[in-house]
Protein backbone atom coordinates (compact mmCIF):
# COMPACT_ATOMS: atom_id res chain seq x y z
CA UNK A 1 0.00 0.00 0.00
CA UNK A 2 1.79 3.06 -1.23
CA UNK A 3 0.94 6.34 -2.94
CA UNK A 4 4.42 7.84 -2.83
CA UNK A 5 5.23 7.33 -6.49
CA UNK A 6 2.17 8.16 -8.58
CA UNK A 7 2.31 8.69 -12.34
CA UNK A 8 0.20 11.70 -13.27
CA UNK A 9 -2.00 11.54 -16.35
CA UNK A 10 -0.66 14.17 -18.74
CA UNK A 11 -1.08 15.61 -22.18
CA UNK A 12 1.49 18.03 -23.65
CA UNK A 13 -0.07 21.02 -21.93
CA UNK A 14 0.11 19.36 -18.50
CA UNK A 15 3.55 17.81 -19.01
CA UNK A 16 5.29 21.11 -18.23
CA UNK A 17 3.92 21.02 -14.67
CA UNK A 18 5.63 17.70 -13.97
CA UNK A 19 9.21 18.14 -15.21
CA UNK A 20 11.37 15.81 -13.11
CA UNK A 21 8.38 13.80 -11.92
CA UNK A 22 6.61 10.60 -12.92
CA UNK A 23 3.96 10.86 -15.61
CA UNK A 24 1.89 8.70 -17.94
CA UNK A 25 0.75 9.73 -21.39
CA UNK A 26 -0.68 8.19 -24.53
CA UNK A 27 1.18 9.07 -27.72
CA UNK A 28 0.16 8.59 -31.31
CA UNK A 29 3.34 7.41 -32.97
CA UNK A 30 4.43 9.53 -35.93
CA UNK A 31 8.07 8.50 -36.25
CA UNK A 32 10.12 5.81 -34.55
CA UNK A 33 13.89 5.74 -34.81
CA UNK A 34 14.28 2.83 -32.38
CA UNK A 35 15.75 4.97 -29.61
CA UNK A 36 12.93 7.44 -29.32
CA UNK A 37 9.47 8.06 -30.62
CA UNK A 38 8.19 11.27 -32.06
CA UNK A 39 4.50 11.47 -31.66
CA UNK A 40 1.37 13.39 -30.94
CA UNK A 41 0.00 13.85 -27.45
CA UNK A 42 -3.73 13.50 -26.72
CA UNK A 43 -4.00 17.30 -27.00
CA UNK A 44 -2.40 17.08 -30.43
CA UNK A 45 1.02 18.53 -29.78
CA UNK A 46 4.36 16.97 -30.66
CA UNK A 47 6.24 15.12 -27.96
CA UNK A 48 9.44 13.10 -27.87
CA UNK A 49 9.59 9.91 -25.86
CA UNK A 50 13.05 8.51 -25.17
CA UNK A 51 13.89 4.95 -24.22
CA UNK A 52 13.32 1.62 -25.90
CA UNK A 53 9.98 1.60 -27.69
CA UNK A 54 8.15 -1.69 -28.27
CA UNK A 55 9.04 -3.35 -31.53
CA UNK A 56 6.87 -2.77 -33.42
CA UNK A 57 4.86 -0.06 -31.67
CA UNK A 58 1.14 0.15 -32.40
CA UNK A 59 -0.40 3.44 -33.56
CA UNK A 60 -0.97 4.41 -29.94
CA UNK A 61 1.49 3.70 -27.14
CA UNK A 62 1.27 4.50 -23.48
CA UNK A 63 4.43 5.59 -21.74
CA UNK A 64 5.08 5.80 -18.03
CA UNK A 65 8.26 7.60 -17.13
CA UNK A 66 9.87 10.80 -15.99
CA UNK A 67 9.04 14.11 -17.63
CA UNK A 68 12.49 15.38 -18.57
CA UNK A 69 11.43 18.60 -20.25
CA UNK A 70 8.15 20.22 -21.20
CA UNK A 71 8.32 18.43 -24.55
CA UNK A 72 9.89 15.07 -23.70
CA UNK A 73 9.49 12.02 -21.49
CA UNK A 74 12.14 9.49 -20.49
CA UNK A 75 10.12 6.29 -20.69
CA UNK A 76 10.38 3.40 -18.22
CA UNK A 77 7.35 1.36 -19.22
CA UNK A 78 5.84 1.16 -22.69
CA UNK A 79 2.52 -0.45 -23.46
CA UNK A 80 1.06 -0.88 -26.91
CA UNK A 81 -2.45 0.51 -26.82
CA UNK A 82 -3.42 -0.73 -30.29
CA UNK A 83 -4.53 1.07 -33.40
CA UNK A 84 -7.95 2.11 -32.21
CA UNK A 85 -7.95 4.46 -29.30
CA UNK A 86 -10.32 7.14 -28.10
CA UNK A 87 -7.90 10.04 -27.72
CA UNK A 88 -10.48 12.54 -26.53
CA UNK A 89 -11.65 10.41 -23.56
CA UNK A 90 -8.08 9.96 -22.47
CA UNK A 91 -7.44 13.67 -22.84
CA UNK A 92 -10.51 14.37 -20.70
CA UNK A 93 -9.09 12.12 -18.00
CA UNK A 94 -5.81 14.07 -18.13
CA UNK A 95 -7.77 17.26 -17.49
CA UNK A 96 -10.01 15.82 -14.75
CA UNK A 97 -7.04 14.18 -13.01
CA UNK A 98 -5.26 17.51 -12.84
CA UNK A 99 -8.34 19.61 -12.18
CA UNK A 100 -11.46 19.08 -10.11
CA UNK A 101 -10.65 15.45 -9.33
CA UNK A 102 -6.94 15.80 -8.63
CA UNK A 103 -7.38 14.55 -5.08
CA UNK A 104 -8.55 11.16 -6.38
CA UNK A 105 -5.35 10.77 -8.36
CA UNK A 106 -2.28 12.45 -6.92
CA UNK B 1 -18.54 6.23 -24.22
CA UNK B 2 -18.71 3.17 -26.36
CA UNK B 3 -18.73 0.64 -23.59
CA UNK B 4 -21.44 -1.70 -22.59
CA UNK B 5 -21.14 -2.48 -18.96
CA UNK B 6 -21.98 -6.08 -19.63
CA UNK B 7 -18.71 -6.34 -21.45
CA UNK B 8 -16.89 -5.97 -18.15
CA UNK B 9 -19.28 -7.06 -15.51
CA UNK B 10 -20.49 -10.48 -16.44
CA UNK B 11 -17.99 -12.99 -17.60
CA UNK B 12 -18.45 -16.64 -16.77
CA UNK B 13 -15.29 -16.64 -14.67
CA UNK B 14 -16.65 -13.87 -12.49
CA UNK B 15 -19.84 -15.77 -11.79
CA UNK B 16 -18.09 -19.01 -11.01
CA UNK B 17 -15.50 -17.40 -8.78
CA UNK B 18 -18.24 -15.89 -6.68
CA UNK B 19 -19.57 -19.27 -5.78
CA UNK B 20 -16.10 -20.65 -5.31
CA UNK B 21 -14.97 -18.06 -2.80
CA UNK B 22 -13.78 -19.83 0.33
CA UNK B 23 -15.15 -17.29 2.80
CA UNK B 24 -18.86 -18.08 3.08
CA UNK B 25 -19.33 -15.58 5.90
CA UNK B 26 -18.63 -12.69 3.59
CA UNK B 27 -20.68 -14.00 0.69
CA UNK B 28 -23.93 -12.60 1.98
CA UNK B 29 -22.53 -9.20 2.73
CA UNK B 30 -20.96 -9.09 -0.66
CA UNK B 31 -24.13 -9.83 -2.59
CA UNK B 32 -25.92 -6.95 -0.92
CA UNK B 33 -23.09 -4.52 -1.62
CA UNK B 34 -22.58 -2.44 -4.73
CA UNK B 35 -19.29 -2.56 -6.63
CA UNK B 36 -17.52 0.79 -6.19
CA UNK B 37 -15.17 2.08 -8.88
CA UNK B 38 -12.17 3.53 -7.01
CA UNK B 39 -8.57 4.61 -7.38
CA UNK B 40 -5.82 3.14 -5.20
CA UNK B 41 -5.35 6.57 -3.64
CA UNK B 42 -8.96 6.57 -2.47
CA UNK B 43 -8.47 3.15 -0.87
CA UNK B 44 -5.27 4.20 0.87
CA UNK B 45 -7.01 7.27 2.27
CA UNK B 46 -10.15 5.37 3.26
CA UNK B 47 -10.74 5.07 6.98
CA UNK B 48 -12.15 1.93 8.48
CA UNK B 49 -15.42 2.44 10.23
CA UNK B 50 -16.09 1.31 13.79
CA UNK B 51 -12.95 -0.78 13.94
CA UNK B 52 -14.53 -3.24 11.53
CA UNK B 53 -11.56 -4.18 9.46
CA UNK B 54 -13.52 -5.09 6.36
CA UNK B 55 -15.64 -1.94 6.34
CA UNK B 56 -14.15 1.23 4.90
CA UNK B 57 -15.45 4.71 4.24
CA UNK B 58 -14.77 6.42 0.93
CA UNK B 59 -16.43 9.81 0.37
CA UNK B 60 -18.34 9.09 3.58
CA UNK B 61 -19.93 6.01 2.05
CA UNK B 62 -19.31 2.55 3.39
CA UNK B 63 -17.42 0.57 0.76
CA UNK B 64 -16.88 -3.18 0.69
CA UNK B 65 -16.64 -4.24 -2.94
CA UNK B 66 -14.34 -2.35 -5.27
CA UNK B 67 -13.29 -2.41 -8.90
CA UNK B 68 -9.99 -1.10 -10.20
CA UNK B 69 -8.01 -0.96 -13.42
CA UNK B 70 -4.24 -0.96 -13.28
CA UNK B 71 -0.96 -2.66 -14.02
CA UNK B 72 0.22 -5.90 -12.42
CA UNK B 73 3.54 -6.02 -10.57
CA UNK B 74 5.36 -8.44 -8.26
CA UNK B 75 3.20 -11.46 -9.03
CA UNK B 76 3.81 -14.29 -6.59
CA UNK B 77 2.12 -17.64 -7.14
CA UNK B 78 1.57 -20.06 -4.27
CA UNK B 79 -0.33 -23.34 -4.12
CA UNK B 80 -3.57 -21.86 -2.82
CA UNK B 81 -3.35 -18.26 -3.91
CA UNK B 82 -1.73 -15.75 -6.19
CA UNK B 83 -0.83 -12.32 -4.95
CA UNK B 84 0.38 -9.27 -6.80
CA UNK B 85 0.48 -5.51 -6.56
CA UNK B 86 -1.80 -3.40 -8.71
CA UNK B 87 -0.55 0.03 -9.78
CA UNK B 88 -3.20 2.31 -11.26
CA UNK B 89 -0.94 5.36 -11.49
CA UNK B 90 -2.38 6.83 -8.28
CA UNK B 91 -0.70 4.29 -6.02
CA UNK B 92 -0.05 0.62 -5.38
CA UNK B 93 -1.99 -1.90 -3.35
CA UNK B 94 -1.62 -5.62 -2.72
CA UNK B 95 -4.17 -8.03 -4.20
CA UNK B 96 -4.80 -11.65 -3.41
CA UNK B 97 -6.74 -14.22 -5.44
CA UNK B 98 -7.55 -17.56 -3.87
CA UNK B 99 -7.11 -20.41 -6.31
CA UNK B 100 -9.61 -23.23 -5.90
CA UNK B 101 -10.30 -24.81 -9.24
CA UNK B 102 -9.05 -25.10 -12.79
CA UNK B 103 -10.85 -21.98 -13.90
CA UNK B 104 -9.22 -19.92 -11.16
CA UNK B 105 -5.86 -21.34 -12.15
CA UNK B 106 -6.44 -20.35 -15.75
CA UNK B 107 -7.41 -16.85 -14.67
CA UNK B 108 -4.21 -16.29 -12.69
CA UNK B 109 -1.95 -17.96 -15.25
CA UNK B 110 -2.75 -15.19 -17.69
CA UNK B 111 -1.27 -12.67 -15.28
CA UNK B 112 2.19 -11.36 -15.96
CA UNK B 113 3.98 -8.33 -14.60
CA UNK B 114 3.34 -5.19 -16.62
CA UNK B 115 -0.07 -6.07 -18.09
CA UNK B 116 -3.20 -4.05 -17.48
CA UNK B 117 -6.02 -5.79 -15.65
CA UNK B 118 -9.46 -5.00 -14.36
CA UNK B 119 -10.03 -6.49 -10.94
CA UNK B 120 -13.11 -6.94 -8.80
CA UNK B 121 -12.75 -7.73 -5.13
CA UNK B 122 -13.40 -6.67 -1.61
CA UNK B 123 -11.37 -4.48 0.69
CA UNK B 124 -9.71 -6.17 3.56
CA UNK B 125 -7.15 -5.35 6.18
CA UNK B 126 -4.32 -7.69 6.98
CA UNK B 127 -1.78 -6.84 9.68
CA UNK B 128 -2.79 -3.19 9.46
CA UNK B 129 -2.26 -3.10 5.70
CA UNK B 130 -5.19 -2.77 3.34
CA UNK B 131 -5.40 -5.27 0.55
CA UNK B 132 -7.97 -6.44 -1.96
CA UNK B 133 -9.22 -10.00 -1.94
CA UNK B 134 -10.20 -10.59 -5.54
CA UNK B 135 -13.21 -12.33 -7.02
CA UNK B 136 -12.20 -11.77 -10.61
CA UNK B 137 -9.24 -10.66 -12.69
CA UNK B 138 -9.48 -9.88 -16.37
CA UNK B 139 -6.73 -8.63 -18.64
CA UNK B 140 -7.62 -5.33 -20.31
CA UNK B 141 -7.89 -5.85 -24.06
CA UNK B 142 -9.44 -2.53 -25.04
CA UNK B 143 -7.33 0.22 -23.52
CA UNK B 144 -10.20 2.70 -23.63
CA UNK B 145 -11.29 0.84 -20.53
CA UNK B 146 -8.65 2.75 -18.54
CA UNK B 147 -10.15 6.17 -19.26
CA UNK B 148 -13.61 4.67 -18.83
CA UNK B 149 -12.72 3.37 -15.37
CA UNK B 150 -11.38 6.70 -14.14
CA UNK B 151 -14.38 8.57 -15.52
CA UNK B 152 -16.51 6.11 -13.57
CA UNK B 153 -14.45 6.85 -10.42
CA UNK B 154 -14.97 10.59 -10.89
CA UNK B 155 -18.68 10.07 -11.43
CA UNK B 156 -19.06 7.89 -8.33
CA UNK B 157 -17.11 10.44 -6.30
CA UNK B 158 -19.45 13.20 -7.53
CA UNK B 159 -22.62 11.33 -6.68
CA UNK B 160 -21.36 10.29 -3.24
CA UNK B 161 -20.13 13.74 -2.26
CA UNK B 162 -23.27 15.38 -3.65
CA UNK B 163 -25.29 13.03 -1.52
CA UNK B 164 -23.49 14.37 1.52
CA UNK B 165 -23.73 18.04 0.60
CA UNK B 166 -27.47 17.61 0.33
CA UNK B 167 -27.49 15.75 3.60
CA UNK B 168 -27.53 17.21 7.06
CA UNK B 169 -25.73 20.47 7.72
CA UNK B 170 -23.34 18.97 10.25
CA UNK B 171 -22.26 16.30 7.84
CA UNK B 172 -21.74 18.76 5.02
CA UNK B 173 -19.63 21.10 7.13
CA UNK B 174 -17.48 18.38 8.61
CA UNK B 175 -16.62 17.01 5.18
CA UNK B 176 -15.91 20.49 3.88
CA UNK B 177 -13.10 20.97 6.36
CA UNK B 178 -11.69 17.49 5.90
CA UNK B 179 -12.50 16.50 2.34
CA UNK B 180 -10.51 13.26 2.26
CA UNK B 181 -11.27 12.17 5.72
CA UNK B 182 -14.24 9.91 6.18
CA UNK B 183 -14.00 9.79 9.97
CA UNK B 184 -17.69 10.44 10.45
CA UNK B 185 -19.20 7.21 11.54
CA UNK B 186 -22.03 7.38 9.08
CA UNK B 187 -23.33 4.48 7.10
CA UNK B 188 -24.66 4.94 3.62
CA UNK B 189 -28.17 4.24 4.80
CA UNK B 190 -27.92 7.07 7.31
CA UNK B 191 -26.66 9.37 4.62
CA UNK B 192 -29.57 8.62 2.35
CA UNK B 193 -31.92 9.16 5.24
CA UNK B 194 -30.40 12.55 5.98
CA UNK B 195 -30.55 13.25 2.33
CA UNK B 196 -34.27 12.76 2.06
CA UNK B 197 -35.18 14.37 5.36
CA UNK B 198 -32.92 17.28 6.15
CA UNK B 199 -31.62 18.48 2.82
CA UNK B 200 -34.91 20.12 1.87
CA UNK B 201 -36.15 23.54 2.75
CA UNK B 202 -39.05 23.67 5.17
CA UNK B 203 -41.47 24.34 2.32
CA UNK B 204 -40.07 21.44 0.36
CA UNK B 205 -40.63 19.21 3.34
CA UNK B 206 -44.26 20.40 3.75
CA UNK B 207 -44.92 19.87 0.05
CA UNK B 208 -43.41 16.43 0.11
CA UNK B 209 -45.44 15.48 3.18
CA UNK B 210 -48.60 16.70 1.47
CA UNK B 211 -47.83 14.72 -1.68
CA UNK B 212 -47.17 11.63 0.38
CA UNK B 213 -50.53 11.74 2.17
CA UNK B 214 -52.58 8.67 1.24
CA UNK B 215 -55.34 10.90 -0.15
CA UNK B 216 -52.79 12.60 -2.43
CA UNK B 217 -50.85 9.59 -3.58
CA UNK B 218 -54.08 7.78 -4.46
CA UNK B 219 -54.62 10.23 -7.31
CA UNK B 220 -53.10 8.80 -10.41
CA UNK B 221 -52.51 12.14 -12.14
CA UNK B 222 -50.77 13.58 -9.07
CA UNK B 223 -51.56 16.88 -7.40
CA UNK B 224 -51.77 20.28 -9.08
CA UNK B 225 -49.29 22.69 -7.57
CA UNK B 226 -52.05 25.32 -7.13
CA UNK B 227 -53.87 22.88 -4.89
CA UNK B 228 -50.71 22.46 -2.80
CA UNK B 229 -50.32 26.25 -2.58
CA UNK B 230 -53.92 26.61 -1.47
CA UNK B 231 -53.86 23.80 1.08
CA UNK B 232 -50.54 24.81 2.60
CA UNK B 233 -51.32 28.55 2.39
CA UNK B 234 -48.02 29.28 0.71
CA UNK B 235 -47.57 31.61 -2.26
CA UNK B 236 -47.54 30.03 -5.72
CA UNK B 237 -44.07 31.39 -6.48
CA UNK B 238 -42.64 29.69 -3.43
CA UNK B 239 -44.40 26.45 -4.32
CA UNK B 240 -43.03 26.59 -7.88
CA UNK B 241 -39.56 27.15 -6.46
CA UNK B 242 -39.95 24.26 -4.02
CA UNK B 243 -41.31 21.96 -6.75
CA UNK B 244 -38.32 22.71 -8.95
CA UNK B 245 -35.89 21.89 -6.22
CA UNK B 246 -37.75 18.73 -5.24
CA UNK B 247 -37.80 17.69 -8.87
CA UNK B 248 -34.09 18.30 -9.34
CA UNK B 249 -33.42 16.27 -6.17
CA UNK B 250 -35.34 13.43 -7.77
CA UNK B 251 -37.93 13.34 -4.99
CA UNK B 252 -40.98 14.26 -7.11
CA UNK B 253 -41.85 14.04 -10.78
CA UNK B 254 -44.39 15.79 -12.95
CA UNK B 255 -47.19 13.69 -14.41
CA UNK B 256 -49.84 14.66 -16.99
CA UNK B 257 -48.44 18.17 -17.39
CA UNK B 258 -45.82 20.28 -15.67
CA UNK B 259 -48.24 21.43 -12.97
CA UNK B 260 -49.18 17.99 -11.59
CA UNK B 261 -46.72 16.19 -9.35
CA UNK B 262 -46.34 12.86 -7.64
CA UNK B 263 -43.73 11.88 -5.06
CA UNK B 264 -41.17 9.30 -6.13
CA UNK B 265 -41.78 7.29 -2.98
CA UNK B 266 -45.25 7.43 -1.52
Amino acid sequence: MDTSNPAAFVNAELLRMYVGRRVRAVIQVLRNDGGSIFGKSTDEQELVVKGHPPNPPTTFVEVIGIADSNRSIQAEIWTNFGDNFDVSSYNTICQLANGDFKHLFI
Amino acid sequence: MMFESSQFDSTPSFVSSQTADPSPSSAKTRDAQPMHPVTVKQIVEASSSDGDKSNFLIDGVSVYNVKLVGMVFDKTARVTDVSFVIDDGTGRIGCKRWVNDAQDTQEVEELTDGIYVRVHGHLSSYKGNKEIVLYAIRPVKDYNEIAYHFIECAHAHCSNTKLQKNGSVTLASSTATTPNNGQQAISSSQVSQDYSMDGLGSIGKLVLDYLQLPTSSAKEEGIHRNEIAQKLKISQEKIIEAMESLESEGLVYSTIDECHYKPVSA
